[in-house]
């Protein structure tokens, strides 16, 4: 592990930029959905305010456990873990030969915190929305890990900046486009979108593992969600769709923004005309996914 | 009187058989059968023999189940009337079987065994005349409220209508127990696909649904109470427009249809004309709000906005026709109360070709999307058996493969002239019903405009006669939306009827939804309840609230008002 100071401050850039432009791109991506509806809709910092009223609001809790109380905060700060564990525009500030083992499981770190809160809160509704949210992240891991394998196998290094300097310095490869466009299917519900929002899934079960939740916690807990779809966007440019690279940072974080914003945006697109899979229906489809992923894994093995 | 309906129900066999086949198998059980109007056979039966006359009815005649009336007659010294109407759709005939129970006896033979879907008709009569249906399977409260004292009866004629009676402890009706090993999901009494309070229990394993529950009725105004102890027959159609917050015309026009057969008053041809045209404007409106809400509870908004974007000239039109978005108040006894001009034919025309053209848009967007058949195929199927049974009407009846229209089996108003199209579909699943709806949301565009080209000149208003004669009974259907509403009317009050009946088309189709989510996923429950387009405040009799007066109180209301002219294109 490389930690020098500069690293350090790179790490706390990421979280920051992470932290502070997520509520942004949200607002974005709802003004891009009211266009789609022919509504006007909320303004672009929308989220911010948001935020700040929910913060500001009375902290509510249905359990005492320690655990149960720290879960949103631990769910936040496993995000920004994770935005320091992702190339940036730059190689990963607290990334390390073998990283991408830490990455899918920091990953998941907030799924998990997230169906604690679910079962700390004693409603039904949580319930059930917190085994639906089990249910998606065993779906949708597996697609996760399998394409992040392909990475490795193509470029023989376990880290994400090993991936990153093979992909940009040799050009597109077949398994890795498509591995690529299998971690593109899982972003979709990673960042709760639809046809996959079916763990919060408003008119079925409330807000699911959210229902309980108000003020800060449920503040922390949407920033969770907002930063986890920048992370992840990230993470899918990057990886898979680093081109160009100049190899200077300021401009290559400005060019990587760009390009999470239009693969937000699609995102955005997808979760406007889809209607709501059920979670059985969406389970198949993701092990249609981890197949086709699969696929990708053969052809890194022939070379492609 | 419709002079269609008239013949159409005269020319029916049943209109002579009808008396012959009850006389053969009650005999002398069978007190009179005769036609008391055109349209309507009427038969008295012994008390003890009412499920027999029931039975008769439905295997032998083919009738189908409508509503049970329970009528106070003590006044007229002839104990409590329990009337149980059927409709023969082929042959435009109403088929009413009443029996009287003595005041001493308070109990009548039960009907549900024979038709599952007299469940709720006959816990209501219980509820508010307090006449017991005896073999009942499930005779538990369905209409009062948890804290209305046992043993009093809102409905019987000496009862005030102002009287608000407590009971010193509220005694909510037993809920069913969950099977074992099953979880309870409530839904309700306020949820977020609901648009108004209702209650269901769902009995889950997993996320598969074994069983529900069911409590309603939290918006029971009594309205039919207020028909006949304190409103006037002028003001009884303004009342009735306010059951539904979205089909209300349907209700008026159903109300005085139904009174002015009892009544014998018949309207001008060009105001049948207008209350078509109305009625169908209504049905564009709500299969456009019906299709947008069904969509949200997918979770596809953008299929919300997109058609009540399309749904808003049609209620600009009805506000520039009748002054009012909804609640027109156009309809009174013997005709309604506005014509439209040249001008507003023009208008009219404009607003229903845009609309026909972005509900074809929004059709061909629907139609192919992968992910909409994938949560509406095979979800929510409703076997045509269990339509019959549970006497579902409407879309959902249609859906199933019934092929059930009152504007057709029973025409009304001007539908003789503009008859509609009927559609239907076999799968019974909430596919079916998307389909069916849409279908008739452009059919009824045609309606329209062959409304507006045949619609003759003339009067809108009849006169009425000064005296309004005793003891006549009048009933009419009118196809809402959602299905088919029933009035029904008995003359003899004081300026007012003697009893008002209403059964809006949710009351039976609601009955249906527990057979419909058996074994189905949780997630699938709220589109089943919607893919009825329930209406629990028809339902319920009460005046819906509209939700977003919320918003009114922040804006005000010129604001608001001045808002929505600003941005009229």
């Amino acid at each position: 592990m490389n930690a020098s100071w500069g690293n350090l401050l790179l790490a706390l850039v990421n979280a920051a930029l992470v932290l502070l432009l997520s509520p942004l791109v949200e607002g974005l991506l709802r003004k891009g959905k009211a266009f789609v509806h022919s509504r006007r809709g909320p303004p672009i910092f929308q989220p911010y305010l948001d935020l700040f009223k929910l913060l500001g609001k009375e902290d509510l809790r249905t359990s005492n456990d320690l655990f149960y109380r720290a879960a949103p905060s631990l769910s936040l700060a496993s995000v920004l873990l994770l935005a320091a564990l992702v190339p940036m525009g730059a190689a990963p500030p607290l990334g390390f030969a073998g990283d991408i083992v830490v990455v899918i499981y920091v990953a998941a770190m907030s799924a998990v915190l997230l169906i604690l809160v679910a079962y700390g809160s004693g409603s039904p509704y949580a319930f059930v929305g917190g085994s639906r949210e089990m249910m998606v992240l065993l779906a949708v891991e597996p697609v996760v890990a399998v394409t992040l394998v392909v990475g490795a196998m193509k470029s023989g290094s376990l880290a994400t900046a090993g991936i990153l300097e093979w992909n940009a310095a040799h050009g597109p490869a077949i398994s890795m486009i498509l591995a690529g466009v299998a971690l593109f299917l899982a972003l979709q519900a990673q960042a709760g979108k639809l046809p996959f929002d079916i763990p919060e899934a408003e008119q079925e079960v409330m807000g699911g593992p959210l229902v309980e939740q108000s003020g800060p916690r449920l503040a922390l807990l949407r920033w969770t969600l907002w930063a986890k779809q920048l992370v992840f966007a990230f993470l899918l440019v990057e990886l898979f769709f680093p081109w160009p690279r100049t190899g200077w940072w300021i401009v290559d974080l400005p060019l990587a923004l760009v390009k999470v914003l239009l693969v937000l945006a699609l995102v955005a697109l997808v979760d406007v005309v889809n209607p709501r899979l059920r979670v059985d229906q969406a389970m198949g489809y993701f092990g249609r996914v981890a197949v086709s992923s699969l696929a990708a894994l053969a052809f890194a093995v022939i070379g492609m | 009187m419709n002079p269609t309906t008239a013949t159409k129900g005269l020319r029916s066999p049943w209109a002579t058989q009808g008396p012959r086949v009850l006389e053969r198998r009650l005999g002398s059980h069978l007190q009179e059968c005769r036609a008391v109007e055109p349209d309507i056979l009427w038969a008295r039966v012994a008390r003890h023999e009412i499920r027999t006359a029931v039975e008769t009815a439905v295997r032998e005649m083919g009738a189908r189940f409508l509503i049970s009336v329970g009528t106070d007659r003590r006044p007229r010294g002839e104990g409590y009337g329990i009337a149980h109407l059927f409709s023969l759709d082929r042959d435009g005939l109403f088929l009413g079987l009443e029996c009287l129970v003595p005041e001493w006896a308070e109990e009548v033979d039960s009907i549900t065994p024979i038709i599952p879907g007299a469940d709720w008709s006959e816990r209501e009569f219980r509820d508010v005349i307090g006449v017991e249906p005896k073999g009942h399977p499930d005779p538990r409260r369905l209409l009062l409220p948890d804290d209305w004292p046992e043993g009093v009866y809102p409905l019987r004629r000496d009862f005030p209508y102002h009287e608000r009676p407590q009971a010193p402890q509220p005694t909510p009706p037993p809920r069913k127990e969950p099977p074992a090993g099953t979880t309870v999901i409530p839904l309700g009494p306020f949820f977020p696909s609901l648009e108004e309070p209702a209650y269901w229990r769902i009995f889950v394993e997993g996320e598969t649904v074994v069983g529900c529950d069911y409590r309603g009725f939290y918006n029971h105004r009594g309205i039919e109470k207020l028909g006949d102890s304190v409103l006037t027959w002028d003001r009884i159609p303004f009342v009735a427009e306010r059951i539904c917050g979205i089909c209300g015309f349907i209700h008026s026009t159903c109300f005085c249809q139904a009174a002015e057969k009892a009544v014998g008053i018949r309207p001008p041809r060009r105001a049948e004309f207008i209350r078509t045209l109305m009625l169908e404007l209504e049905r564009i409106h709500s299969h456009l709000l019906w299709l947008g809400i069904a969509g949200h509870i997918l979770g596809f908004d953008t299929i919300l906005m997109q058609t009540w974007r399309i749904r808003e000239p049609v209620m600009w039109l009805t506000e520039e026709i009748s002054g009012n978005r909804k609640t027109y108040g156009m309809n009174a006894l013997g005709g309604v109360r506005r014509d439209i001009t040249p001008e507003q034919k023009k208008t009219i025309l404009d607003v229903v070709r845009k609309v026909e053209e972005e509900t074809l848009e929004v059709k061909a967007a629907i139609v192919g999307d992968t992910t909409l058949h994938a949560r509406t195929r095979e979800v929510g199927i409703l076997a045509k058996k269990w339509a019959t049974d549970f006497c579902v009407v409407g879309p959902p009846a249609r859906a199933s493969g019934l092929p059930i229209d009152a504007r057709l089996d029973h025409p009304y108003a001007a539908y003789d002239a503009v008859p509609p199209r009927l559609c239907t579909q076999q799968a019974g699943d909430t596919w079916a019903r998307v389909v069916v709806r849409v279908e008739e949301l452009v059919d009824s565009v045609r309606m329209v405009r062959e409304c507006l080209e045949r619609m003759p000149d003339g009067p809108v208003m009849a006169d009425l006669p000064g005296n309004f004669p005793d003891g006549r009974i009048g009933i009419s259907v009118v196809e809402a939306p959602r299905g088919e509403a029933v009035h029904f009317v008995m003359t003899g009050g004081v300026n007012r009827p003697y009893r008002w009946r209403v059964r809006a088309p949710t009351y039976p189709n609601l009955q249906a939804m527990p057979a419909m989510i058996q074994g189905q996923n949780l997630a699938d429950v709220p589109i089943t309840l919607g893919s009825l387009d329930p209406c629990f405040s028809c339902t319920e009799r009460m005046e819906a609230v509209d939700v977003r007066t919320g918003t009114v109180t922040v804006y005000g209301r010129a604001e608001l008002e001045a808002m929505a002219r600003r941005h009229r294109p």
